[in-house]
């Protein structure tokens, strides 16, 4: 930016200050959980605060003895890259019609698409309720990676019809010239381009997933219940709230978010505004 | 065999088949339930009760729009996305302006992540985490607040304060989206036009008026819908929090809609209320996809 000349090292080096304060400042409820996950209950619950303590991990194995918590973890990943992977891959091949062959009511499905996801979960959940109960779906692994695959779709054809677009329709041109194939234009020519589309769909549907608690709560069962519902119905025990047990369950599944996030922040972006908005920050 | 496969090669056919798969999900997820919906919406249909269902007209519309519950509810709704929406708005500006020179900070994606956490992790490990922060006994934030004022506050049991403290962890939770839909609105300014503004020498105003917001507006119009239509959403955090509690003083409207459906089974009446809810959100997409053909068009 404009100015950077002006600054002397010592001004440049108390902005970077400024900027690393406003980015603990934001972690820091982050940080205070993180310290509580390693504490024992009669630490967390002591005022004024234990800032010296021993940290313990005793709380991290306690939640690995629990049965229902393994099951639960074990749910949340399965369901969440099974959900996606069939979402990514149905939602490519549409977004490749979409893009090259502009079906007729494409406007119209892109739209309805984006519908989906502006509509609040409690406004769907009810039909989809309803037709689950009916078809004898409900808690069942099948019917609830098809509804997440279903839920990560709108999203996902939108982010892939964006890239493909910005694919030149030269390169399918050349290749069916060269007597390819059109699978082989689309998994072999199309698809490689639009990589940075592709793990943006499918970072931002396993975030969805991992984190979506409402749908499993409602049509899941016990066998299918993932974390958050565990956590949810872990709050408390009888009328006592289980402090570890909320801190060490909160650490220990947004870790692999936050790594996740640190790796490929350059999604970040697209995936949240479904590939209407991209460049890098 | 042959000659199918060269069908399949033909974009006549293609084009369709490819759609199937989606065309499939959209129709047994999407239209069947939505058909249902309708339906249900005139009728009365208590789950448990087991009487049959019983034709109402309009009747579950009308009560919707003559209950005092449901427009206390929207109002509450309307509130906490203004209030809400606004604020993230506002700070996530300010904060995407202080970061916008930050290119050379040391870690600079470490303390971004740090940044972005709140907004990736579950709303419900986030609103389980603040509810024992909030705690009037043994949270953190009360020890400090009786430090200083010498007071405890119920933060999420006193109809007073549940409210204001929900819109606190929303805050929290989404002004690092805002930051990053500011420094994307700012990055989207061509280099040449901000150097020549500084050749220029022009004030700050003009530049933001002049330079900034002619190249960034439509990002930061995006970032705004996209935020009300969330915060119009909202449901997991304040489901942890307060479940809609104390009484009603944080029933915004995807909770009183859970709770028609779910707490009194009253599926007819909740099928109104979604249908309400849904063609808000339609109206919303409208005007979202309004701004992007333009954000379009204008690059």
């Amino acid at each position: 930016m404009e100015g950077r000349g002006q600054k002397t090292g010592f001004k440049r080096r108390l902005y970077h200050l400024l900027l690393w304060a406003i980015s603990i400042g934001f972690f820091s409820p982050i940080i205070w959980m993180i310290i509580c996950s390693l504490k024992t209950r009669e630490q967390i619950l002591t005022l004024p605060p234990d800032w010296l303590f021993v940290p313990t991990l005793k709380n991290y194995i306690a939640l690995f003895h629990m049965f229902n918590f393994t099951k639960e973890l074990m749910n949340s990943i399965f369901m969440s890259l099974s959900a996606v992977i069939i979402a990514v891959v149905v939602s490519f091949l549409a977004a490749y019609s979409f893009s090259r062959f502009k079906p007729k009511g494409t406007d119209l499905i892109m739209f309805l698409l984006l519908s989906m996801r502006m509509v609040p979960a409690a406004a769907v959940v009810v039909p989809i309720y309803l037709l689950y109960s009916a078809a004898g779906w409900k808690g069942t692994y099948s019917g609830m990676i098809l509804f997440y695959a279903m839920f990560s779709i709108p999203f996902s054809v939108w982010i892939l019809k964006g890239f493909i677009d910005g694919v030149s329709q030269r390169f399918d041109e050349t290749a069916l010239v060269n007597g390819g194939s059109r699978m082989h234009i689309i998994f072999r020519v199309v698809m490689p381009q639009v990589k940075p589309g592709l793990i943006a769909a499918f970072i931002f549907n396993i975030i969805f997933v991992w984190n979506e608690f409402l749908f499993n709560y409602i049509i899941g069962g016990k066998q299918t219940a993932t974390v958050p519902v565990g956590l949810a119905q872990g709050v408390s025990v009888g009328m006592s709230i289980q402090w570890d047990f909320i801190a060490t369950v909160t650490t220990f599944y947004s870790v692999p978010l936050i790594i996740l996030i640190f790796f490929f922040q350059k999604y970040l972006l697209v995936g949240m505004t479904f590939g209407t908005v991209r460049g890098e920050v | 065999m042959r000659g199918w496969l060269r069908n399949l090669e033909n974009p006549r056919y293609l084009q369709h088949l490819l759609l199937v798969p989606v065309l499939i999900f959209f129709i047994v997820w999407n239209l069947i339930p939505l058909f249902w919906l309708v339906g249900l919406s005139f009728y009365k249909y208590v789950l448990v009760t087991g009487e049959p269902l019983k034709f109402m007209g309009l009747a579950n519309f009308y009560e919707i729009f003559n209950s005092f519950g449901i427009w206390n509810s929207l109002s509450l709704t309307f509130l906490f996305v203004i209030v809400g929406a606004g604020a993230q708005t506002f700070f996530g500006i300010i904060l995407g302006f202080i970061f916008w020179d930050s290119k050379d900070l040391p870690f600079r994606r470490v303390a971004l992540t740090l940044i972005f956490t709140p907004m990736i992790i579950a709303p419900l490990a986030s609103g389980s985490f603040f509810r024992i922060m909030y705690d009037p006994v043994f949270g953190i934030l009360n020890y400090f607040i009786r430090g200083i004022f010498g007071v405890t506050i119920d933060f999420l049991g006193s109809s007073a304060w549940a409210f204001p403290s929900v819109l606190i962890v929303d805050t929290w939770m989404w002004t690092p989206f805002m930051m990053l839909m500011t420094l994307a609105a700012l990055g989207s300014v061509p280099k040449a036009e901000l150097e020549a503004a500084e050749v220029e020498n022009l004030s700050w105003y003009r530049r933001l008026f002049h330079v900034v917001l002619p190249h960034g507006k439509f990002i930061l119009m995006l970032g705004i819908l996209l935020r009300t239509i969330d915060s119009f959403k909202s449901m997991d955090i304040i489901f942890t929090m307060t479940r809609g509690g104390p009484g009603n003083a944080t029933e915004l409207i995807g909770i009183t809609l859970y709770r028609q459906a779910f707490d009194a089974f009253n599926m007819g009446q909740a099928s109104a209320l979604a249908i309400i809810a849904l063609l808000i959100a339609i109206s919303f997409t409208s005007i979202y996809l309004h701004v992007f053909r333009k954000k379009e068009a204008a690059e």
